[in-house]
Parts: structure tokens; sequence; C-alpha cells
């Protein structure tokens, strides 16, 4: 629900949530390993106005502290490593390739890049590739147009993300974000205000920061035990590693020797981790209470001292006893809006562990690419040829051929020529996609699906068709509650040819199965754009799904099932109505099992495909639809 | 080309807590490079990659020759400086294959992420052993041999068989236990805040460490050419290649070499069937059938029952 229907003083002082998030970015300025900040349910038009927060505390510069790079769903491996320069000069104008945008202040001192990303699911391949190598990385190595580039990476990242959509990325993104912050109902003063209220040698540190490496903080042991307590045992280790950094941030700009416990509980704070406070915890002698005299906050405890009132956590009995989150992951609601009613803000700053969203097969690889295919601006650069116009120009041969020529033309300057310019070969898109929907719990007998399919295969072969296979109900799966899907490059893959003969499992999890189908096909129209120009949907089943959505997603069935698992499939397929349905074509083969022989007919139905006989030649027409079809 | 990159700091190989196998892997593959190299895989945030460039650095003094995932093929195959070029010289600029050689190793992050025309690119070299360019007004053919190390995700996607047969060892990296963990961090929250200081005396008995570490390396690789391997280990390794019915022969070949290399790591005098038992998953788990079209790299409870009697003792 968006949140603008939440009462914001329902949610939290907006100046607490503001100051908070100003907390954090100083910390991400202070230490390079948080260089990645990821806000939850940031309003779109607050987006600016942090990014501008943000880049000032890393300049230190109230004006114009310089443009962030921005990265979208249209951002391009050669926009973001090199960038070529022209310049003026004496004789004409000259040429010369520099690192790109997201290294250029990689290996010097001064005030790293601010690469903003204003929603990151919607990032493009190179986008997020470029994340997951820079993030949190010891060193980043850019071979790139001539470029070769090896630095540790300075930018600091700010990324944007609905936590409804967390569970979209791929979790190897998403983790490289160490700082987390849900910020629905957040209220953004100005920024002189908000950097206002922070103790001035907090914006002196991270200034200095970014000149030289400053002395941090050491971290007691109780600190750690305590990381350990508040993440809980499924926590991976990035994750501890960042709390416990920023809860040594923390005390380093609070001027102390050792971060501790408290610390800890600050920085779980400062993300929105619910605390539990233990009750024989013993308060630290040292450290952030002796900070108290030295602190200008009110309270003795680091984070606190900014006025957090978290009702979250410290107000529902026993909910917080180990430190997890309270609550399911939701978009913040407006429910119980009167006082004294159930907080509901996002109570998690990791909402991608409890998300139901399905992620994206492999989103970190290029789009497979086809020899079949048409041209595309987007594709992965392959090669280069001769420019028959001005796009997607690739410099260094370009340059390397006018190289050539120089003592043949004798001009005084070196000069590029029409005929020196050559354009990029990218990597064409698939033009055609069968997606393979394989229930194996409906082939039965001495029935060979393969004789059913050939048509759909050979189709793949001769078009040269990218394959998605995804299996329902095989007794080899490593979990019967959910499908399981590969994508394959054509139908010569090796994989294919066991997937048609895997044995019969128990289970049944059509919906699921359908829901990648849904998935798999989203992602290929929106990755290819007008490329794909034609895709097969075949689902081959008897349309007795026996598990619901939530069993596959929850690994965990609840008994009885009864008809769930049957409606979650039609509803899943709804899902698949409503594409491009001049690109799409949808069959569904029907297994012709008794009873509930209906079952592929309501499928077919949801799905807006023609149903076509399975084991025998019987042609059956049911409905106004013609012979096989409906 | 120095691989040097200033102001990046790697965790010292020494200090790296757990991941026994990985190390193992990567220090076997040194002491008998004709293993072929070495690929990780491991779920995110188990210090694969901290891993590779703490070993390069202790035993190279600089980071690995890396293969980004979107290097454009300029770099790999090499290309002509741009600068150099824009000033009429025309300056052949090296690639990564050809520095790989140089130090018989190249380093692949997120391999199962590499893009196809370069993964093309790599095998046709490996397996042909030359890098022949004819493009862009270069024309050379070299003879190159160089060790593939990978470290990838395997929730992102495999790696097609081809490839994957051509990492000479594949280690799985293993989740550390709660202990272990806080080791870890406590290890890394030290290292960054010793870097802090002028003088460290972590960082000296730390770079002590790595140099012990490497002359024991050192002395191996100097041992391994006369560590003999009898011949009824070279038996027991063809026999339990066939129980796990590995794909094709490079399998029993690296696991003898591989063998041989602890052997020579250990100071024994010769290779025994305790040193191959504890490298066989090392050289065969991407080599079953079902991990080369796209299984799982497990080395479980079945696949050891598949060959624990050949190494019983009779």
């Amino acid at each position: 629900m968006p949140a603008e229907n939440v009462p914001s003083t329902e949610v939290e002082e907006p100046d607490e949530l503001a100051v908070r998030l100003c907390r954090a970015l100083v910390c991400a300025a202070v230490d390079p390993a948080l260089s990645g900040v990821l806000l939850f349910d940031l309003e779109p038009q607050l987006l600016d106005p942090v990014a501008r927060l943000f880049a000032r505390i890393l300049t230190g510069d109230p004006h114009s502290p310089g443009p962030p790079v921005m990265l979208s769903a249209a951002s391009r491996d050669e926009d973001l490593w090199t960038r070529p320069v022209l310049q003026r000069e004496d004789g004409g104008i000259s040429f010369r390739m520099e690192p790109g945008p997201l290294i250029e202040t990689d290996g010097r001192s001064g005030p790293p890049s601010l690469v903003v990303v204003p929603d990151l699911t919607r990032l493009s391949v190179a986008g997020m590739r470029a994340a997951v190598q820079l993030l949190g990385a010891d060193v980043t190595v850019v071979e790139y147009g001539g470029l070769s580039h090896r630095a540790r990476p300075r930018a600091r990242w700010l990324a944007a993300c609905r936590s409804a959509d967390a569970g979209r990325p791929t979790g190897h993104l998403l983790d490289r974000f160490a700082l987390r912050l849900p910020t629905c109902g957040l209220r953004l003063p100005t920024a002189d205000h908000l950097l206002g209220m922070l103790p001035p040698s907090w914006l002196d540190i991270a200034r200095d920061a970014q000149e030289a490496l400053v002395p941090t903080a050491a971290v007691s042991d109780e600190a750690l035990d305590r990381v350990h307590e508040l993440l809980g045992p499924e926590s991976n280790m990035r994750r501890e590693l960042s709390l416990a950094r920023l809860a040594r941030a923390l005390a380093t700009l609070d001027g102390e020797g050792t971060a501790t416990s408290e610390h800890c509980a600050a920085a779980a704070r400062l993300m929105g981790l619910a605390v539990a406070e233990g009750a024989g915890r013993a308060e630290p002698t040292g450290g952030a209470s002796g900070s108290a005299s030295r602190s200008p906050h009110p309270s003795n405890r680091p984070s606190e001292g900014m006025g957090e009132r978290r009702h979250t956590g410290q107000d529902i009995p026993g909910a917080a006893e180990t430190g997890q989150p309270l609550l399911e992951t939701e978009p913040a609601e407006g429910v119980g809006a009167g006082r004294g009613g159930v907080q509901t803000v996002l109570a998690t700053p990791y909402p991608e562990d409890e998300a139901e969203a399905l992620r994206d097969f492999a989103p970190l690889r290029s789009p497979w690419q086809r020899t079949a295919g048409s041209a595309s601006l987007r594709g992965v650069v392959i090669g280069t040829r001769r420019a028959t116009d001005l796009s997607d120009i690739a410099h260094v041969r370009t340059v390397r051929e006018a190289a050539v020529h120089q003592r043949i033309r004798r001009t005084e300057q070196f000069t590029v020529s029409p005929v020196d310019l050559h354009s990029h070969v990218r990597a064409s898109s698939p033009e055609h996609m069968l997606v393979l929907l394989l229930d194996h719990t409906c082939r039965g007998g001495d029935w060979d699906w393969q004789d059913t399919l050939t048509p759909f295969l050979e189709w793949a072969y001769t078009r040269r068709a990218a394959v998605h296979i995804i299996e329902v109900g095989s007794a080899e799966t490593g979990n019967e509650l959910r499908a399981e899907s590969f994508a394959a490059r054509s139908v010569l893959d090796p994989r294919i040819l066991p997937a048609l003969y895997r044995p019969v499992g128990r289970a049944s999890p059509l919906a699921d199965g359908v829901e990648q189908a849904v998935q798999a096909l989203r992602r290929s129209f929106r990755q290819h754009g007008n490329s794909l120009t034609e895709a097969w949907l075949v689902v081959v089943t008897d349309g007795r799904g026996n598990v619901p959505l939530r069993a596959s997603r929850t690994g965990r069935l609840r008994s009885p099932v009864g008809t769930e698992g049957v409606e979650d499939t039609l509803k899943a397929a709804a899902g698949v109505s409503a594409m491009d349905r001049t690109r799409l074509r949808v069959a569904v083969i029907d297994a012709g099992r008794e009873p509930y022989g209906s079952l592929p007919f309501s499928l077919a139905e949801a799905l807006g495909g023609v149903v076509l006989e399975g084991p025998s030649a019987r042609v059956r027409t049911r409905g106004g639809g013609g012979a096989g079809e409906r | 080309m120095s691989r040097a990159a200033e102001g990046v700091h790697i965790l010292p190989y020494s200090r790296v807590v757990g991941q026994d196998d990985l190390k193992l892997a990567l220090e076997l593959n040194y002491v008998s490079p004709p293993i072929g190299g070495v690929l990780m895989a491991g779920a995110r945030g188990t210090a694969k990659s901290t891993l590779v460039r703490a070993f390069a650095l202790m035993v190279h003094e600089e980071l690995p020759v890396t293969l980004p995932i979107n290097a454009t093929d300029d770099r790999v195959v090499g290309g002509w400086e741009l600068d150099a070029l824009m000033r009429g010289e025309p300056r052949p600029q090296p690639g990564l294959l050809e520095e790989a050689a140089e130090k018989g190793l190249l380093y692949i992050d997120e391999v199962n992420l590499l893009d196809d025309h370069l993964v093309n690119i790599i095998l046709d070299v490996v397996s042909t052993g030359v890098l022949s360019v004819q493009r862009e007004g270069l024309a050379t053919a070299k003879h190159l041999s160089f060790g593939l190390v990978g470290t990838m995700n395997p929730e992102e996607g495999g790696l097609r068989p081809q490839l994957l047969d051509r990492f000479g060892l594949m280690v799985a990296a293993s989740q550390l236990d709660t202990d272990a963990r806080h080791r870890t961090i406590r290890t890394v929250l030290d290292f960054e805040g010793e870097l802090t200081r002028k003088e460290s005396v972590w960082l000296e008995q730390a770079a002590r460490d790595d140099n012990a570490r490497r002359d024991q390396l050192e002395q191996a690789r100097d041992r391994v050419s006369g560590t003999p391997i009898p011949e009824d280990v070279v038996r027991l390794c063809a026999r339990a290649a066939e129980r796990v019915a590995a794909v094709g022969q490079r399998g029993e070949i690296v696991a003898t070499l591989a063998a041989r290399a602890l052997a020579a790591l250990e100071g024994a005098d010769e290779v025994v069937p305790g040193h191959l038992l504890r490298v066989l998953p090392m050289a065969f788990r991407h080599r079953r059938p079902e991990t080369a079209h796209g299984g799982t790299f497990e080395w479980g409870p079945e696949d050891e029952s598949r060959v624990e009697d050949l190494f019983e003792p009779a």
C-alpha cells in the first residue's frame, strides 16, 4: 500500500527517521566497506534531496557537489566503465579514453563518486553486474575498450527499492548493500537543518575519510557476540560484518576507542532492525557509556541520543527475544491507525528474506546470444565493423583505423575521417523463445510425450529459439514442493533430453511452475524488448496441481490442500493472459487423465491458449473452439 | 606489467579463517601447475575472491591476472595502446591471456557470469594452447599455457561443461560454524583497524606467516617431480574414476597429479592411497555426468560410498 495512506505521526517522528538516515549516510561516507546504502520504500521525489544530502556529506560542499552518476534500465557497460573525452587543443581536437564515471575517482584522494540507482529492480544487467563488481570489493579490475584499470573502488552507492519488490533482485546483488534503511514515511527537512543536528565532528571525520584512512575504533568480542545475537543464527557473514562495521563507524564518530554491544544495538536500530534489550545485560562501563560527557546527545546510548524511538520491537512483548524481525515483510500499511495501534512499518532491513516474489532466473547473466537474432544496441559488444551511421561508435577501433592512414594523409594533426569510423557489433538477442512447462506427474503409462512435443522442439531448433525448461513433479528434484527450471541457449542443450524423462514424483507444484513460466516470459520480453518477436509457452499437464503456491514459496505444506493448488495455478496463469499476445502463443497439452479431465481446458482458458491432444490421437473438441482448440 | 594497485589491501592469506579445502586446492595447484587450475563454488560471502587474491599476493607478491566478467575482447586477446596510436606510434597492448601465460594463472571472478564470446575465446586458447589473433591489423600466433582459477556462486547459474572440465580441481566453499564466523569477523575487523596504524605488529606477524607458508610451498614444488607415484595408486585412481563414471580422462590425470602434490606438501616419500582419497572429490565432483549437465556440485555420502571400499585396507 502506498506510504501516503499511512498517517506519518503513527509511523515515526519524521525528524527521527531523517536523522537516522543522515547518520547512516555519514557512516557510509566514513567507512568504504559500507559504501552501499539501500533505502526501502523511499518516496521517488525524495531521492534527489537524499542524493544531494549524501553528496554534501561526502564533499563537504554545501553548494554544488556535482551531479551523481545515475544508473537505470538503460545503463550500458561502455557508459559506465569508460569515457571518451574530446578536447579542443591548439592544433584541433584531441581524443582519449578515460576511466568512466563508476571508477573515475578510484586511486585518487578527494570526494568519491556518488552512484544513484532510483529503482534497483529495474537496473540493467550491466548496472547490476557493475554493482556486484564494485560494492564492498577489495579491488576492482576493469579491462574494457583499451582501458586497463585496477584500484580499490571508492564510489558510494545510493539505491532505492520497494520492500514489496525486494524478492526480485538476486540475493547476490542485494547482499552487496551493507547499509539498509526502511524509509517509509520519511519527511526530509532541509539539509542544513538535518546536518545541524549532527555533532560537527561527524562531518569533519566524514570529510577527512575521503582523503585518507581514519583511525577506527576497535570492536570488542562482546560486541561481535551481540551482532550475532541481533541478526540471528541464519544470518550470513556479510550482514554480520556490515553490522559490526556500522557499530564501529558509530563508535569512531563518537570518538570512542572501542565499539561495544551498545554500539551494535545502536547500529541495529539505525538500520531499523528490531533490538531486544536483554534484561540481565551488563551495560558497558566504558565505551558508549563513558562517552556521555563528550556526547552532545541527551542520552548516553550512541544511537538513541538522536531521539531514537522505535515502537517496533520494544512495544511488542516477547517479539524481539532473538532480535528477529517482528513482522512479516510487507509494504507499510495503515493498519491500527489509532494511538497504541500495532506498528506496521517495515520491521527489518532484510525484507528479501521473507519476500514471496519470484526471483529472476540468472539475472546477472547477459542475455543468451543468438546467431539468428537481430542486431541490438543493448547487447554485449562482441566485435566491430565499418560504421554506417554515427551511433554506437567503437572508439578504439576507429582510432586504430585512423592511425594506419596518418602517414598517407600527411596532415599535421591526427585526423579521423569518415572512412575510419567503426561501430560495435553486439550480441544479438533471441528472436524466438520456447518456454516448456513439463508436469511429470501426468506422464503415466506408455505415453512418450516427446512425440507430442516434437513440433515445438523442431520449431525451436529451426528458429534458433532460446529455451526455458520448467519441471514439475519430478522424483529427482531437491524440493518436491517447488518447480525447477533452467534456461538453455537452444534445444540442443544436453540438459533438455534428460529433463523429458525424469521419474515421476509425488507432488505437483503446478502453480509454482506456471508462475516461473510467467516470470521467464516477462523477463524475456522486458530484457529483449521488441527483438523478441515470437514466444511459445507450452504446458504439458493434467491440470491437477496439488501444491498451493504458498507451500512452494515457504517450503511448508499445511494440510488439507483441497483445491488450493488448482486455484493457485489458475490465478498464476492469469499473469500470462496479460502479456503481449501478438507475440506470445500458448498451448496446453492435455494428458487426458480422468477424472477432472476439464482441468487442462480451464488452465488453457486462464492462460489464453489452445488445448492440444496428448496421449491419444483422438481429437477432443469442447466448447466453441475448432479441432483441438478451445 | 605490474598488477599492484594503489590503496588495495587484501587480508593476508595466513589470516583467512577456515576454508581449508579452498586453500588446499590453491596450494596443490601451485605446487603442481599441470593440474590446470581451480574452480571455487560457494555461496556469497564465503571469502572465495579474498582467498584467491591473498594467495596470489603471498606467492607472487602481486594481484593475480584477473579477467573481469565484462572485459572486451581487445583486452582479452590484445590490441593497440590507444594513446600511443594517437601519437602515431603503433604499440601493441598485450592481452590478459598473454599476461596470464607469463604468470601461469588467469583468475576469473564470477566465472559463471562470463559472456559467451569470452568463454569461446578462452576455450579455444586453453584447448589448443595457441592464441591466434588476426584482427585490427594484428596478425600473431603464440603458444600460451596457463591455469584457470575461477570463483562462482552457483545461485547465479552454472558453467558450460567444456569450461567446467578445464578447471583441474573444483572445491566448494563451506559454511562456517559460529565460532569460525566469530573468528572471521574478528580477523577482518582487526585487519581493517591495523591498516590505519603507521606500524602494525599484527600485519608484520601475518607477513612472516605468509612467507613461511610460501617457503613450504616452494619446497614442495621442488620436491613434487621427484615424488614417486606407485603403480597401484595409479590403478586405484582409474578404478575410482570408473566408479564415479567420470566424464573424460582428465579427472584421473588431475587426481594423480593432485595426490602427488599433496604428498610433496606433506613431505611424504611417495604417494599413498590416503593422498588420493583426500583429493578425489576435488578432481571428480565436476566431472560426474550429473554435474557436467547442470546438477549439484555436492560430494555427499553417496559419492563417498561408491569409492570407499577401494580404499579400505585389504
